[in-house]
């Protein structure tokens, strides 16, 4: 395969086509653990470019690998065989806003904060909430069908796209879905291709339904002895047919990380539950937290406080949000790793599934923390280790395997809402084996030559570890 | 073409690029990132470029100088970063590597010329101190030191507050040589600089140089403006400004409310930009690039200006020498091209306003 640099750069210009080495090197890799160079970058900024770009990749077969902020966890934007890297960011325009349809229409660069600040004079505002929201793309959002902390409430990026313009591998452009909420008839292609991770077309316009700004909303904490008890209060709280805005889990190993790293000083207990109720009058949102008060107390919660002030809801988040900061900082020599990190499993599950990644890291001698958006039966782990060594390697991806072999048992899922790409690949295919080949017919008809983002989900590589070379330096031992 | 080097600075940053998980946060309000719009220009880009250039899988080369030579030492990433990474010490400590392996521009080169010759950035021996005794270290710094009236200014609102300045014959504190990766010249440097101001505590007016005092030389620094808040006397000047917080100040050193407090007990009224205190937006001036890179650096420039217009007012202030000249610039730039008018000023012209 050899790419006609000068032909991408008639299409879009010189300066949006980069293939120095050190380009190269730095769009090899994303937040996951792997490393595989692209061949050249190319920055569309129109649709008619991205259909170019793909009829030249589809008649030469080169792989074509659409990319947003790279903040994928999973692989998805590392090209295994090369080829072209489509960074997306430069289609960031906000198409439009219409409050009265309860949508918007928007490029697939435009960041997911930079939409809710376009939206908030309106009243509105999009809903999934991942983490990554200031710099992550609507377009990444729809690749991985990203949710977050506020999924519980308002469901993942699929519940909210319900159209779209696509490019497909041939170049062809096809609208699929509808401006309306519903849309009951034939194959559901737009919320297909949310979650497809660029294996099917390259999205250049979505239409999203929006959501109205809540006009109040209270935060509160709660200690728990035991996982179990912990587990239980998550499962009646939504069993109750309360919808809060978060309920969010963190394990002792997570609590442990951030009284070491910031001496928070967050009580020595099995597991802590943070909650947000949000709602357009005070009136309902102090009546869900005062029954999600009644059930953290039934459930032997301690230490429960709840609060509309800003200032105290802050504090009460201050743990949570310290986490992530705080497992880099967990032990020195430990870094931290994507990897069995979004699972989900049903909510009477959780509390042993936590247990369960405890046994298991200790067993394959790494460390893993758990936490998450529990009340949707999300849960975040990381595995802590010694990048550079190879014993360690072969722990993390003993560990990962129990884990998911644990997760599938239960009737739990791969991943939540961060993707597969191809780190989770051998749990995927083994999770969704009678699936794989409706999957590959699907992707076989809209794109025969497999030029879109090759070698993930259902196509990915049965070894993870030695799919690519590591991002890291690892050592023979 | 690249050729495989051995690095030296960077190798005791292996564990901290490891600990840069890849999660691209940095992008959000990164300056070079807004305007390039290539995650290879972003903090994340330049601590993998970095990353390549200590296992070898990246060879020194011009093109990477380029990369990793574009940032302006913001530190917007810094607060940005979940891991907590130290992007700054790995960009200077890959910049000191791609120096050391020839990668060094003509323009720095020249800059450390002056510094080693003249003492000063500006390669005049004509630029010094005026010497005189008193009680307080005063450290002046280049950007001062090239501007002698400003100088003189300040000199004059410390004696009226009751502060009475010592001043040596200095030199420049190094901070160029250690941002521009000329490490080995600051080691021999460093000896001289504090032969030249021995002293443990110090004034100093420039917001870098009290950075790189504290973390370079290990003086107790505090900048003028911390000194002079609670000594000013009110003053009634009725006037409405922005403010525009230099990133030394407001991340680098926290200084945030001093200067705002300073100007409300004058009598001025601020009227915030959108990003503003910890969360300021750089002029485009630090790291280097306003050197190297003038485009880049006005392209920078020129959108915090437009900021600052928006707030309705028609002046900005700052307190720091670098962002005053480059915004200005950018200003003037603004004015012309588009007939929307801002006028740039240092905060030591309003102080001095409200006390003489």
């Amino acid at each position: 395969m050899k790419i006609d640099i000068n032909k991408l750069k008639e299409i879009v210009g010189e300066e949006n086509v980069r293939d120095n080495i050190a380009d190269l090197y730095v769009y090899s890799s994303d937040a996951s653990v792997h490393s595989s160079k692209p061949d050249v970058i190319v920055r569309p900024t129109s649709v008619k470019e991205v259909q170019e770009i793909l009829r030249y990749a589809n008649k030469n077969k080169i792989p074509v690998i659409p990319r947003g902020a790279g903040s994928g966890m999973s692989g998805q934007t590392v090209p295994l065989s090369g080829g072209i890297i489509l960074d997306m960011k430069h289609m960031d325009k906000i198409i439009e806003i219409r409050p009265e349809d309860v949508i918007c229409k928007v490029e697939p660069g435009v960041i997911n904060d930079e939409l809710n600040i376009q939206l908030k004079p309106y009243g509105f505002f999009f809903p999934p909430t991942p983490a990554s929201g200031k710099i992550c793309t609507i377009g990444g959002m729809i690749g991985n069908n990203a949710s977050g902390i506020r999924s519980v409430k308002y469901g993942a990026t699929r519940d909210a796209v319900i159209g779209m313009k696509v490019v497909l591998a041939n170049g062809d452009l096809v609208t699929l879905g509808s401006n309306t909420k519903v849309d009951s008839s034939g194959y559901q292609l737009a919320k297909l291709m949310v979650g497809s991770e660029g294996t099917l077309g390259v999205v250049v316009e979505a239409t999203l339904l929006i959501s109205p700004l809540p006009k109040f909303r209270a935060m509160g904490v709660a200690n728990f002895a035991t996982l179990e008890d912990a587990g239980k209060m998550i499962s009646n709280v939504i069993a109750a047919g309360i919808t809060p805005s978060m309920l969010e889990l963190m394990d002792n190993v997570a609590i442990t990380a951030v009284n070491n790293a910031q001496n928070l000083g967050l009580p020595d207990v099995d597991a802590i539950a943070v909650f947000e109720c949000n709602g357009m009058t005070k009136e309902a949102v102090e009546y869900d937290m005062k029954r999600i008060k009644e059930i953290c107390k039934k459930n032997n919660g301690t230490g429960i406080r709840v609060s509309d002030d800003p200032d105290e809801m802050t504090r009460i988040y201050e743990g949570r949000k310290k986490l992530f900061p705080s497992l880099s900082k967990y032990r020195d020599g430990l870094f931290t790793t994507a990897l069995a990190d979004d699972m989900a499993v049903p909510m009477s599950k959780i509390a042993d599934t936590v247990h369960e990644i405890h046994e298991i890291a200790k067993k394959n001698n790494v460390v893993m923390s758990a936490y998450g958006h529990c009340g949707a039966g999300l849960i975040h782990t990381k595995i802590l280790m010694d990048t550079s060594k190879k014993s360690q390697w072969q722990g993390a991806k003993r560990a990962v395997k129990e884990v998911y072999e644990y997760v599938q048992k239960v009737g739990g899922t791969t991943s939540g809402e961060h993707g597969i790409g191809f780190s989770k690949g051998p749990s995927f295919k083994q999770e969704k084996k009678d699936s794989l080949e409706m999957m590959r017919a699907i992707k076989k008809a809209l794109d025969p030559n497999s030029i879109l983002n090759p070698h993930k989900l259902m196509d990915s590589p049965d070894d993870w570890v030695t799919a690519t070379p590591l991002r890291y330096q690892v050592n023979a031992k | 073409m690249t050729t495989k080097t051995k690095t030296k600075y960077l190798n005791k940053y292996e564990k901290e690029m490891n600990m840069c998980i890849r999660c691209a946060y940095c992008f959000e309000k990164c300056p070079v990132v807004k305007e390039e719009q290539w995650d290879t220009d972003g903090a994340r880009g330049k601590v993998i470029l970095s990353y390549g250039l200590l296992t070898g899988e990246l060879g020194p080369s011009q093109y990477i100088a380029d990369k990793l030579f574009r940032c302006t030492f913001c530190r917007d990433c810094l607060d940005r970063c979940p891991s907590k990474v130290s992007i700054l010490e790995i960009i200077s400590s890959a910049r000191a590597d791609l120096v050391k392996a020839g990668y060094a521009s003509d323009t720095h080169k020249h800059v450390m010329k002056n510094i080693k010759d003249t003492g000063n950035i500006y390669g005049d021996a004509e630029v010094i101190s005026q010497e005189r005794d008193g009680k307080t270290p005063l450290f002046i710094g280049c950007q001062y030191l090239g501007r002698p009236n400003k100088t003189k200014k300040y000199i004059k609102i410390l004696e009226k507050l009751g502060i009475n300045p010592v001043i040596e014959n200095e030199i420049c504190c190094g901070y160029p040589m250690e941002v521009l990766g000329f490490r080995e010249d600051f080691e021999k440097h460093k000896e001289n600089f504090q032969k030249s101001f021995p002293y443990k505590d110090a004034i100093t007016l420039c917001p870098t140089c009290t950075v790189f005092l504290r973390e370079g030389h290990q003086i107790d620094a505090k900048h003028v403006l911390q000194v002079m808040l609670e000594k000013l006397p009110k003053a009634n000047l009725g006037m409405k400004v922005t403010y525009h917080d230099p990133c030394d100040f407001s991340r680098g050193l926290k200084i945030i409310e001093e200067p705002r407090k300073i100007l409300e007990k004058l009598g001025v009224e601020i009227v915030e930009m959108k990003n503003n205190k910890e969360n300021s937006r750089c002029c485009g001036g630090g790291g280097g690039i306003l050197m190297t890179d003038q485009d880049l650096s006005g392209d920078i420039a020129r959108k915090r200006i437009k900021e600052a217009i928006e707030t309705g007012v028609d002046i900005l202030v700052t307190s720091c020498p670098t962002c005053e000249q480059v915004l200005k610039k950018a200003a003037t730039e603004i004015g012309e091209s588009e007939g929307k008018n801002i006028v740039v000023r240092n905060i030591e012209d309003i102080i001095w306003k409200g006390v003489k």
